[in-house]
């Protein structure tokens, strides 16, 4: 069960009405947060009735919110899936975290932010390059990092787009893949034993923003498939030790 | 740059948190509106009880009240296209009328469900006494008191132990009542007529009419989801659609029924107004005794899955209640783990239960018990139905979204309403229903005065909604201004 899609078959010959919405769209980022639903009308010159019912269309998908008021509208978080995440570079000093922690072991160490609701490697290991960058942001579900952000989000089925499977191991129903988020919101770590590449599995940790919580990051370790099932406890505790002192340099 | 008022901070977290935000799929919130409608048992029973006003008006009678619930639905779906609430009707009027219009929809509501619960467990215990009896088992006051108290617990412990448990259960025991229901019916539809047909009395508008508010009835309970505003996925998009559907469904069903109905007893003198229990009645004429305890074993399950929705509309108008400060502080509070309005569950199904068991126990015949609940839950609704109406366009006044369809949607239903309430009044006029809802009403207005007193900020700022949070805006505003 991914994003319940409308059983109406689309025939792509409303151009108006997905160039209004869209213009609605950019008008609420350029005038910013609290324009109302008249001023936005008045702006692009759209007949009253349509322009709400544009909005409340935006604002059922989620693309836009509205502000506690109920008059004002602002950009949702589902808006920054149209733009494609900006990879910033983390600092030197969560760089030397990671670093250090890929000095202490022989599997490859990666570093991914959640920040735009997707997976972006921001540092990859160099010496274990990890699987495609694209690969890991349209498929959370397979791999360990992708898992932690999905556990994190009540919405989830909504950034699951297609279960493919990948390998004899690749979960491939939903209610499998829903146990197993919720034994990552659970347990605070996420697992993935060859889901990916048969012969690699990963093991991922949240990096937490230390105020509010929210999170931020997440730290993986990747190696052979057949490790990364055992419990590997030393290893999960350098892990998280690490996801901990990265947690104020990235938040 | 425009010039615009500083925004407000967002808040951090939601006035309702405490629920399980946004994890219900849109199936699950249908199914909870479809329940509290029941339309398994309005099928069966309601038809007979229009007809008794309608007499050859009984169809068109429940078409009539299909577009009023459709009415209902649009001015219902003018609030929750744009807000999610969890106090249901409310919840939405506050944001259109005043608080004292609020606290009444508030109490109405509770009056409504809580009411609607009851007579769901009654009916229920009803169908499952006949059950019982038609399969040779014992006939005694102990198998209702029972079934009350075995169904009412469960529900309460299904409403418990998380909202997704209990709509997956509502679900699928509402998708069995209906089916064997339309089995039923379809083949009670197909039969041949016992005799040559009577002619009937012409439909006149009269009749019509009256048979309006009976088959209004039928349709209470269908704006559940609104409850669920916040714990539903896509809740601007899942809600209007569940209360308009759930209305459509329920409609289309009614009519479905009353249509069989009407033509399986269009060759018995005094037709279908005339029945006492006409679906059984209908089965023996076809030759298919059998169907009678398939029909009661469907029934009994619509009236669980309605006893279950409505425990959880119920316990959520209390905790809106509770969070905006005007009922006990306790009740708003939720299960860390189940995400469920505890406390109000706890307290409000032991007192249903042990309530409903007692004036059972005590000798009161289940038709008449049912009848009266029903009565009365239709009262509150009303109510509640009619202050949401008026509201829809005043709160699109407020936010400066009115459009003329809002107006007119009102300007239809509302006389509709009004006149609805007094022929409701005028029909239980002498009856204890008057009695119980006037009594009823003064506590609602004593109570209103006490928090007036108390309270007076409380009550002033009446209506808390699952209101955008901080983390729910892209680029967060709130810290930015």
């Amino acid at each position: 069960m991914t994003t319940p899609r409308d059983p109406l078959p689309l025939s792509g010959r409303q151009p108006r009405a997905v160039r209004s919405a869209l213009a609605v769209l950019e008008e609420v980022v350029a005038a910013g947060p609290g324009i109302t639903a008249k001023e936005i009308s008045a702006a692009l010159k759209m007949p009253q009735a349509t322009t709400y019912r544009l909005l409340n269309l935006l604002v059922g998908e989620e693309y836009l919110v509205r502000l506690p008021d109920l008059k004002g509208f602002a950009l949702g978080r589902r808006a920054a899936r149209l733009a494609v995440p900006v990879t910033t570079t983390p600092p030197t000093a969560a760089r030397a975290v990671v670093d250090h922690l890929r000095g202490l072991v022989r599997w490859g160490v990666h570093l991914a932010s959640f920040g735009a609701g997707q997976v972006t490697l921001v540092d990859p290991d160099p010496d274990h390059p990890p699987s495609d960058a694209a690969l890991l942001a349209r498929y959370p579900q397979v791999s360990a990092l992708g898992r932690l952000l999905l556990a994190d989000q009540p919405e989830w089925r909504a950034l699951v787009r297609e279960l493919r499977v990948f390998t004899e191991h690749t979960v491939s129903s939903t209610s499998e893949l829903a146990a197993r988020i919720d034994e990552v919101a659970h347990d605070g770590i996420a697992r993935q034993c060859g889901e990916l590449r048969a012969d690699r599995g990963c093991v991922a940790v949240p990096v937490r923003a230390p105020g509010d919580g929210r999170l931020v990051a997440g730290l993986a370790l990747s190696g052979p498939a057949n490790r990364v099932a055992d419990p590997n406890t030393e290893l999960v505790a350098l892990l998280r030790e690490h996801a901990d002192r990265l947690a104020p340099l990235l938040a | 740059m425009r010039d615009r008022p500083v925004l407000p901070r967002l808040r951090e977290r939601s006035p309702v948190h405490g629920l399980r935000r946004r994890g219900l799929a849109p199936l699950e919130v249908f199914a909870q509106s479809v329940s509290g409608a029941a339309p398994s048992a309005a099928m069966a029973a309601t038809p007979a009880i229009v007809a008794a006003s309608a007499g050859g008006g009984t169809v068109w009678s429940f078409v009539v009240a299909t577009g009023l619930a459709l009415l209902i639905a649009s001015c219902v779906a003018r609030f929750t296209r744009r807000m999610a609430a969890t106090g249901g009707l409310y919840s939405l009027t506050a944001k259109g009328l005043n608080p004292g219009a609020a606290f009444a929809s508030g109490a109405a509501l509770l009056v409504g469900y809580g009411m609607l619960a009851a007579a769901a467990l009654t009916g229920g215990a009803t169908y499952l006494q006949a059950l019982v009896a038609r399969l040779g088992g014992p006939v005694s006051v102990l198998v209702p008191v029972c079934a009350v108290v075995v169904v009412g617990l469960a529900a309460g412990a299904l409403a418990l132990r998380g909202v997704r448990l209990s709509a997956r259960v509502v679900l699928l025991v509402e998708l069995v009542s209906i089916t064997l229901m339309l089995a039923i019916f379809g083949l009670l539809l197909a039969a041949p007529p016992a005799g040559p047909e009577l002619p009937q009395p012409a439909p006149g508008l009269g009749g019509i009419v009256a048979g309006v508010l009976p088959a209004l009835a039928a349709f209470i309970g269908f704006e559940i989801a609104t409850a669920l505003g916040s714990e539903a996925r896509r809740p601007f998009r899942t809600v209007p659609r569940a209360v308009t559907w759930t209305a459509a469904v329920s409609g289309l069903l009614c009519v479905f029924a009353a249509q069989t109905q009407v033509v399986g007893f269009a060759s018995v003198p005094g037709g279908l107004a005339a029945q006492d229990a006409p679906v059984p009645t209908l089965a023996a004429a076809g030759g298919w005794p059998w169907l009678s305890p398939l029909l009661d074993l469907g029934l009994t399950m619509s009236f669980f899955a309605c006893a279950l929705a409505t425990t959880n509309a119920l316990a959520r108008v209390l905790f809106s209640l509770a969070r905006d400060g005007v009922a006990p502080r306790a009740f708003g509070r939720t299960h860390p783990r189940f995400a469920t309005p505890h406390v109000a569950i706890a307290v409000v199904v032991p007192v249903l239960v042990v309530g409903l068991a007692a004036t059972i126990a005590a000798g009161t015949a289940l038709g008449p018990l049912l009848v009266f609940l029903l009565t009365v839950a239709t009262g509150g609704f009303l109510v509640a139905y009619l202050l949401v109406c008026l509201a829809a366009p005043v709160f699109l006044r407020r936010i400066g979204e009115l459009t003329w369809t809002a107006v007119a949607a009102t300007a239809v239903i509302v006389p509709i309403l009004v006149a609805a309430l007094v022929a409701y009044v005028l029909a239980s006029g002498g009856t204890p229903v008057v009695v119980v809802l006037a009594a009823l009403a003064a506590a609602a207005v004593a109570w209103f005065v006490w928090a007036r007193l108390r309270r007076p900020a409380e009550v002033a700022a009446i209506g808390v909604y699952d209101e955008t949070v901080a983390a729910d805006v892209l680029g967060d505003p709130g810290r930015a201004a």
